[in-house]
């Protein structure tokens, strides 16, 4: 297991408690999983994906990822309408763990209340957030 | 970040032969409840389930082998579940063993956590000299080409659920309705298959639990099942919990 000084946590992006994280990009979001989710979660293999038009509230549940046997929940780091999914994660889920910020994307949504940006954690935030899981 | 203190304790339910949706529910209602801060301890339930097929969350009825008009006629309900894995069979005489565990605040990654389940069932194969492994074709227990226990798990907010199965005395007919896992021309076994004689699933579970607790280096607190619904109650001063995500629906 990664330690925490070994995560890769980008300062630019906000990060939800169930470890997603949320990059503004003009009137969109982009969204994946942290660094230290996908170290978790180890080798992935499948990628739950929503459809493009489904809209989700903020912490409601749109897709899984698969590791070993584990599917693990995942939950919308802001509301919104899902505008794009990663394609690629299709044929090469292990995207997730070998870039989880940039090709290792999940979702790009129009999200419904900027607002919603501001409740996620920023890296400060999130670090303190994991050391208090240590 | 190491796992496991000798001194933590986890909550052990024992029950009986158990319907799949009321374990189900169960597992969902402690994993609920350990979300919203109201159940403190890593609880495991262990049990038999009457006769069941399960898929798993991305996993489809082509793995089955009958139409579903035989399945129909048997009387064996098929459930869609939202754990790992693929198709299984739960009946009598298989034990079933569901930790509801905190992985993040236990330490520990997921591969690591199926590796320790799976040592659980390996050395409780041990126990009766059954040389059970690991095959990187599948996750789960194997003596030779035959299937002796899966693993199968869902994490939802930091919390593993559902777990593993051992067949030990449990009629294995039912697996041939099924490609297990999912794959093809593979068999299954089970404790008493592999030694050709009677097997108490009572001693199974006794040591089954010995080894959990080995392995995840912990200590197992059986409580009784009127403690089980304090747990889930919870305090009443605490108030009620909001339920955060919209687990049951599949």
């Amino acid at each position: 297991m990664k330690q925490i000084s070994e995560l890769n946590l980008p300062d630019d992006i906000r990060y939800s408690e169930d470890h997603e994280w949320a990059r503004r990009e003009g009137d969109a979001v982009r969204v994946g999983i942290s660094d230290y989710a996908q170290d978790q979660l180890g080798d992935i293999t499948f990628v739950g994906l929503p459809n493009v038009g489904d809209s989700f509230n903020q912490k409601e549940e749109f897709g899984t990822v698969e590791s070993t046997k584990a599917v693990s929940e995942l939950f919308m780091p802001v509301g919104g309408e899902v505008l794009a999914v990663n394609e690629a994660l299709v044929e090469s889920p292990g995207l997730v763990n070998e870039d989880p910020y940039g090709a290792g994307w999940i979702l790009l949504v129009k999200s419904h209340n900027p607002d919603e940006m501001n409740s996620l954690m920023t890296k400060d935030d999130y670090v303190k957030r994991l050391k208090g899981t240590e | 970040m190491v796992a496991g203190r000798k001194d933590e304790e986890w909550l052990l339910f024992e029950l009986p032969v158990t319907d799949y949706m009321e374990a189900w529910n169960l597992q969902r209602a402690l994993v609920a409840g350990i979300v919203c801060g109201r159940i403190h301890h890593n609880v495991i339930l262990s049990l038999q389930h009457s006769s069941v097929f399960t898929l798993g969350r991305s996993s489809g009825r082509e793995s089955l082998r009958v139409s579903e008009n035989v399945l129909e006629k048997s009387g064996i309900p098929l459930v869609q579940t939202e754990r790992g894995g693929s198709i299984t069979f739960h009946g009598p005489g298989q034990l079933v063993v569901y930790p509801i565990i905190n992985l993040e605040a236990f330490g520990i990654r997921v591969g690591e956590y199926v590796y320790r389940l799976e040592e659980a069932m390996i050395r409780t194969a041990a126990d009766w000299n059954i040389s059970a492994e690991r095959n990187r074709l599948n996750a789960g227990v194997w003596v030779g080409r035959n299937k002796l226990g899966s693993v199968g798990l869902t994490i939802r907010h930091g919390i593993s659920f559902h777990g593993l199965a051992l067949n030990i005395s449990n009629s294995l007919q039912a697996f041939s309705w099924i490609n297990p896992c999912g794959l093809n021309g593979v068999g299954v076994t089970s404790i008493e298959r592999e030694l050709s004689r009677d097997v108490s699933f009572h001693t199974a579970r006794r040591h089954m639990m010995r080894h959990i607790e080995e392995v995840f280096d912990v200590r197992l607190v059986r409580t009784d099942m009127a403690e089980l619904q304090n747990v889930l109650d919870g305090s009443p001063s605490k108030g009620a919990c909001v339920t955060v995500s919209g687990g049951g629906k599949r």
